[in-house]
């Protein structure tokens, strides 16, 4: 069978398009959240870690309280809480962004292996903890193909879908959402303006934190229902790929993320098809895509001009 | 025309001579009864051991135009971004219409009625007009209400004659119309006392009289206005009073009418100043840089260059006037092997260098001092010596087998910075210790070092003192004395016409005349660096003049003091 | 404003400037340790024994310093990677995936050549991980010079795709042994290629220390002689700090990115190397995590040889002591890489470590530090 064949066939598999909305919603919320941060002017990589913390935090909730919301509403407020350290640091004391960041994604990564241990040792996390529900749609879902697809979804897709018109309304129709992109284009004009510049970068640093949070909730509580050493895996990079690629603007991001979401899930379901490529190399797909990406595809992208620059107040 | 009104305010051009007498400073109180619009009394700030006011009172009368001058570090900016509460002053106060206020920031300024038109324009260049103007007031409570703001810009469009489209992108607009926006914000905020940071920077002398028109307007509907300048035909041209600033402090406050440049520059320097290079007739050589036929894009893909025919020969200074923007940055570059040409050639001493890399046209005896020093010239983070070989680091005597000479290069540094006075705080300072002027001279003492053949000096004199920039305007007469030939580039039309024995005007990237500098008529050059002819409807500076009177009469009549309409 | 021409600075203000710089990474290491024992304390363990622990492991035996050794090599060696491409500005955070290259390379070379001599063998081996790893980075370093391609980004996927194609060498591809099973492993390395030891086991039984720590000492005098002494290193140092003055004065920034990166993959290499020729074979998933280390060493050794050598030995003490505080005090090892993450943060915010330490009242300290 040919590689043409095996790609036609699992094509028209429909757990292959349900499987890109499922990677993409993580990376959607997150990568969103990028685009707040970044339109304010700070550079924001810890996404990762932000994701992660969210998520070990979610299932410690889920099963302490055995309820759902409480523990999503847990990891939301943690990711937010590590998002306002990011902005200690880089706002307040004008640390370097990127090495905030990346200070934030090792911390992450040891303390949740750390927690990860002290609660659970040898057993792993609990296995009948709450999960974020599926939503199914009606009508749509007996729906030959596009049913399996969207048919059911879970609730964060739901939330992830909703929080891309509702970001781009934020950002560009909104006062605070024009004060928000002038922060991060010039700072400088917009505090003669009046503005209070710090307090547009907290507020977007936060807001990113939130949604990372989010999106780590998801992968505790709706995909792996547990949480493991480092399950993030890179997903908060991919996010900030997709914010590249997609121009910093939220509808970009998303069809960034679909993308990208596809292309976990093709090597997913490219595995153990027949293609001859083995396995492990089939799971770097995603990785490839994004520097593939990165590189060629895009052009040159323009972050905000202020983007990654602290700001100092006079002269 | 616009001609007509600028002869009126241009100052006589035959150099004034040193000056002979010495005039009493004269101290100007206000008339008997009438309260200043502004009074800032005993202004003291320090920024680390640095005094950068010291003691400052300013008083401005309402209804003037003054003038607040001294070089660059005398306090002048300071004193202003006090006033509109950027910084906080250590000592002093500020009273506004006889009231004390406390300015803590530009929300607080603003609500006193102080707007700021910056220097270096504070506008998002990727939003639009209306977005700029109404950022931080924005009509609407959540929801930006987009409309609202567009008209209620337009509206201030007609009121004050400042004619630009509020939809319009910021990068799309030239500089003259970005400074408009500048304005209108500040008009939008309702503001009476209107402060202007070096606004002529970037305009033509056309575009500065119709500035001149617009605050002579903006006075006539009941403004105060503070200027702040270097040029000091301009203080002569506009304002009634003028505060002339040096080292932080209040060194003398003047009539205008009962003054002259040289006294204010005298006070500005604190001893005589030569307002024009003494300078020879140029012993004119070989051509030894050409260009013939020059094509080439701008970072956005649009056409910069069209067509450019220029030779220079050894022994002389080619002076490129034009307006920022018009293509000088490329030109630049071009020459200096930074910009990929699309078309033509470039030639060093007769030797065609066009596909040569900027380190190969180095070698062939190119020389560049490119705009923005801080940026483009110097590696602030590394200590002189090792900026003064920048360039050089691969070549004898500084490198030695696979490692580098640090003697040869510490020798070097030694004899550049004696040759060319350069004042380091520390004998091994790092560049960023420098003052401008001392940052400057690094760069033009590196590039002259090794006796090139051809020198492109782009804004050689930018942001520095007056003292300085005599001495880098020496420097290039004397290396020109001595074969060098210069390609100038400059928006400063005193520096070309000071330095330059051939004047050329560029306009939207080409080359519209080249003449002579001695036979050269000021007017026309103003005239060309504006495209020859007027391309917009733009309202006349008569048209505006008259504007302002009628609005000066109706204000007389009304309460407000607003007119109705203005300009065209 | 400016001043007549002063001597310059006397011999002992230069000392005093040397110390006044590490202050600020010294702050941060006792902030994190201090930050670190307070999370011991909430988790209901004893800070005190764990860093008592932690210490008498690391350093309590002489063993145990030749242990600390083996473990601060990969280290420094992975950090002097970072810190080279940090210095012509370009944050290399993949320096993971290219000493996972480096091992591979070496591996396979010597299991391949395994009747060879020793010693060309193992100059070759070495030969293919610099390469190897070299190769690696400088695509990254090609990407950004000539497309922009952040490499934050780039060298991060990189490191994935290089660790997945570790995985496929060795668990389904050419590498695998013939009678796999357990954690795949490849093939041993032939004995005349081994690195000799150090001490000879008559004097310290069992040691393990082979003469990669001189090789790793050398790395750091290339390191400082390749930036301070030559023109290359001077040009790097000048992209890194203002490249578009570079650029205006006639260097190749794009060249000198791509050389960059390829020298700091050289280093990330040899550091992929070193754990294999200890342990004579080359482990699935061997590294646990060299290359996000070396970020945080090579910020808290400034970037300056002898720091990150330094720096290097610290974190390997703190590896290699806390095997013996997860035996003895029963505290996850996860803690050191808390530590870890926690020093870089410090390091990062330089100026809130600063307002930590005026708030504790070490106000003369910071004066000095200037």
């Amino acid at each position: 069978m040919n590689l043409i064949g095996i790609l036609a066939g699992v094509f028209a598999r429909p757990d292959l398009w349900a499987g890109t909305l499922r990677f993409a919603t993580p990376l959607t919320l997150a990568a969103l959240g990028g685009v707040i941060s970044e339109r304010s002017g700070v550079v924001n990589i810890a996404m990762e870690g932000m994701m992660l913390v969210g998520a070990f935090f979610a299932v410690l909730a889920a099963a302490a309280t055995g309820n759902v919301l409480v523990a999503t509403l847990v990891s939301v407020a943690c990711g937010g809480l590590i998002a306002s350290v990011h902005g200690v640091a880089s706002i307040q004391f004008r640390a370097n962004q990127i090495v905030s960041g990346m200070a934030i994604n090792l911390l992450a990564l040891g303390l949740t292996s750390f927690l990860l241990f002290h609660f659970y040792s040898l057993s792993g996390t609990p296995p009948n903890i709450p999960a974020l529900p599926d939503i199914t749609l009606p009508v749509i879902s007996t729906m030959p193909f596009v049913g399996k697809v969207i048919g059911t979804m879970n609730i964060a897709t739901w939330l992830a879908l909703l929080a891309v018109p509702v970001t781009w309304w934020f950002l560009f129709r909104t006062t605070l959402g024009l004060r928000i992109r002038a922060v991060g284009e010039h700072p400088r004009a917009a505090d003669t303006l009046g503005v209070n510049v710090f307090q547009m970068r907290y507020l977007c640093v936060i807001l990113s934190g939130l949604l990372s949070g989010l999106g780590g909730a998801y992968l505790a509580l709706g995909v792996a229902h547990s949480f493991t050493d480092n399950m993030t895996s890179g997903a908060g990079f991919i996010a900030l790929a997709a914010m590249i690629f997609g121009k910093w603007h939220p509808v970009g991001a998303f069809l960034a993320c679909l993308l990208f979401g596809f292309g976990s899930s093709l090597g997913i379901n490219l595995q153990g098809s027949g293609t001859g490529i083995p396995d492990q190399l089939i799971s770097a797909t995603p990785y490839i895509l994004t520097v593939i990406a990165l590189a060629g595809l895009v052009g040159r992208s323009t972050a905000p001009a202020a983007d990654g620059t602290p700001y100092e107040v006079g002269e | 025309m616009a001609g007509h009104a600028s002869r009126i305010n241009t100052v006589p051009s035959a150099p004034p001579a040193l000056v002979t007498s010495t005039r009493l400073r004269e101290t100007v109180a206000p008339a008997a009864g009438s309260t200043p619009k502004l009074a800032m009394r005993g202004i003291v700030k320090y920024f680390g051991s640095l005094l950068a006011n010291d003691h400052v009172d300013l008083t401005v009368v309402p209804g003037d135009i003054h003038a607040v001058v001294g070089e660059n570090g005398a306090g002048k900016t300071t004193l202003m971004n006090i006033l509109y509460g950027l910084i906080h002053p250590d000592e002093g106060e500020i009273v506004i219409d006889g009231q004390l206020v406390h300015i803590r920031g530009p929300r607080d300024a603003i609500a006193a009625g102080v707007g700021m038109v910056h220097q270096h324009f504070q506008l998002v260049r990727v939003m639009t007009v209306a977005e700029n103007v109404v950022l931080g007031q924005e009509p609407g409570t959540i929801q930006l209400d987009m409309r609202r703001a567009v008209n209620d810009v337009r509206t201030l469009v007609e009121r004050f004659g400042l004619v630009v489209e509020p939809t319009a992108r910021i990068d799309t607009l030239p500089v003259g119309l970005q400074q408009r926006v500048e304005i209108l914000k500040i008009l939008y905020r309702g503001s009476n006392l209107l402060v202007f940071d070096e606004p002529t920077a970037v305009l033509t002398p056309q575009e500065t009289d119709e500035l001149f028109e617009i605050l002579r307007g903006l006075v006539a509907g009941g403004k105060t206005i503070i200027l702040i300048t270097h040029k000091l035909n301009e203080v002569m041209a506009v304002s009634q009073q003028v505060t002339v600033l040096r080292q932080g402090r209040v060194e003398g406050v003047l009539e205008t009418a009962r003054t002259s440049p040289p006294e204010i520059a005298r006070l500005m320097v604190g001893r005589e100043v030569l307002l024009r290079v003494e300078r020879d007739a140029p012993h004119l050589g070989e051509v030894s840089l050409e260009l013939r036929g020059v094509q080439a894009h701008s970072d956005r893909g649009l056409p910069a260059l069209e067509d450019v025919r220029l030779q220079v020969r050894s022994g002389e200074i080619l002076g490129i006037a034009g307006v920022s923007g018009n293509g000088q940055l490329e030109l630049a570059e071009v020459v200096a092997g930074l910009r990929h040409m699309t078309g033509g050639q470039v030639l060093i001493g007769g030797r065609d260098v066009t596909t040569e890399t900027p380190a190969e046209r180095r070698a062939h005896g190119l020389a560049y001092i490119p705009e923005d020093r801080r940026v483009d010239g110097l590696v602030l983070p590394f200590p002189v010596r090792d900026n003064l070989i920048l360039g050089s680091q691969e070549r004898a005597p500084f490198r030695r087998g696979w490692q580098l000479d640090n003697q040869a290069i510490s020798q070097r540094a030694d004899d550049l910075i004696e040759r060319f006075d350069i004042r380091p705080p520390r004998r091994d300072a790092l560049a960023s210790a420098l003052s401008g002027g001392n940052q400057q001279k690094v760069v033009v003492a590196r590039e002259l070092a090794d006796q090139p053949k051809v020198l492109v000096a782009a804004e050689p004199s930018r942001g520095l003192d007056v003292g300085a920039t005599e001495f880098i305007h020496q420097q290039l007469v004397a290396q020109r004395d001595e074969g060098l030939a210069i390609l100038l580039i400059s928006s400063e039309l005193d520096e070309i016409f000071s330095l330059s024995d051939t004047i050329a005007v560029i306009y939207r990237g080409r080359i519209l005349e080249v003449m002579p500098s001695a036979s050269a008529d000021r007017e026309r050059v103003g005239l060309l660096m504006a495209g020859g002819m007027a391309e917009e409807a733009l309202p006349t500076a008569a048209q505006i003049a008259a504007a302002a009177a009628e609005a000066a009469r109706a204000a007389g009549a009304g309460a407000r003091g607003e007119s109705g309409k203005g300009g065209a | 404003m400016s001043v007549a021409t002063a001597p310059l600075e006397a011999p002992r203000g230069r000392i005093l400037r040397f110390f006044a710089a590490g202050i600020t990474p010294v702050l941060a290491v006792v902030l994190a340790i201090i930050v670190g024992g307070l999370l011991v304390l909430a988790t209901g363990g004893n800070p005190i024994v764990a860093y008592q622990q932690m210490i008498v492991g690391a350093v309590g035996t002489p063993f145990d310093i030749s242990e600390t050794l083996i473990s601060s090599i990969p280290l420094i060696l992975a950090a002097y990677a970072v810190s080279f491409a940090f210095r012509c500005g370009l944050f290399n955070i993949g320096a993971e995936g290219q000493l996972y290259m480096g091992a591979v390379a070496s591996t396979w070379v010597a299991t391949t050549l395994s009747t060879w001599p020793g010693p060309p063998l193992i100059a070759l081996a070495m030969i293919a991980a610099m390469a190897a790893g070299a190769a690696w980075a400088a695509i990254a370093g090609f990407l950004k010079a000539r497309t922009g391609a952040h490499e934050v980004i780039t060298t991060m996927m990189l490191s994935y795709v290089a660790i997945d194609i570790s995985h496929w060498l060795l668990e389904a591809g050419p590498m695998t042994p013939a009678n796999a099973y357990g954690t795949p492993e490849s093939g041993p390395i032939p004995t005349q290629a081994y690195f000799p030891v150090i001490l000879p086991s008559s004097i310290l039984a069992n040691a393990r220390l082979n003469i990669s720590l001189f090789i790793t000492i050398l790395a750091g005098v290339v390191f400082a002689w390749i930036l301070w002494r030559t023109p290359l290193g001077y040009e790097i140092r000048a992209v890194g700090l203002n490249a578009k003055a570079a650029a205006y004065g006639g260097i190749g920034v794009a060249s000198r990115m791509v050389i960059a990166m390829a020298i700091a993959g050289a280093f990330a290499g040899l550091a992929g190397m070193a754990p294999v020729w200890v342990q004579h074979r080359l482990y699935d998933s061997f590294s646990p995590g060299y290359g996000y280390e070396a970020i945080a060493i090579a910020l808290v050794g400034k970037n300056s040889a002898i720091g990150i050598f330094l720096a290097g030995l610290l974190y390997g003490a703190m590896i290699h002591g806390s095997v013996a505080m997860q035996a003895n005090a029963n505290i996850s090892g996860y803690l050191v890489e808390i530590l870890q993450a926690l020093v870089l943060f410090f390091v990062g915010a330089e100026m809130l470590t600063r307002w930590i330490i005026r708030r504790g009242g070490l106000r003369a300290v910071l004066e000095a530090a200037g």
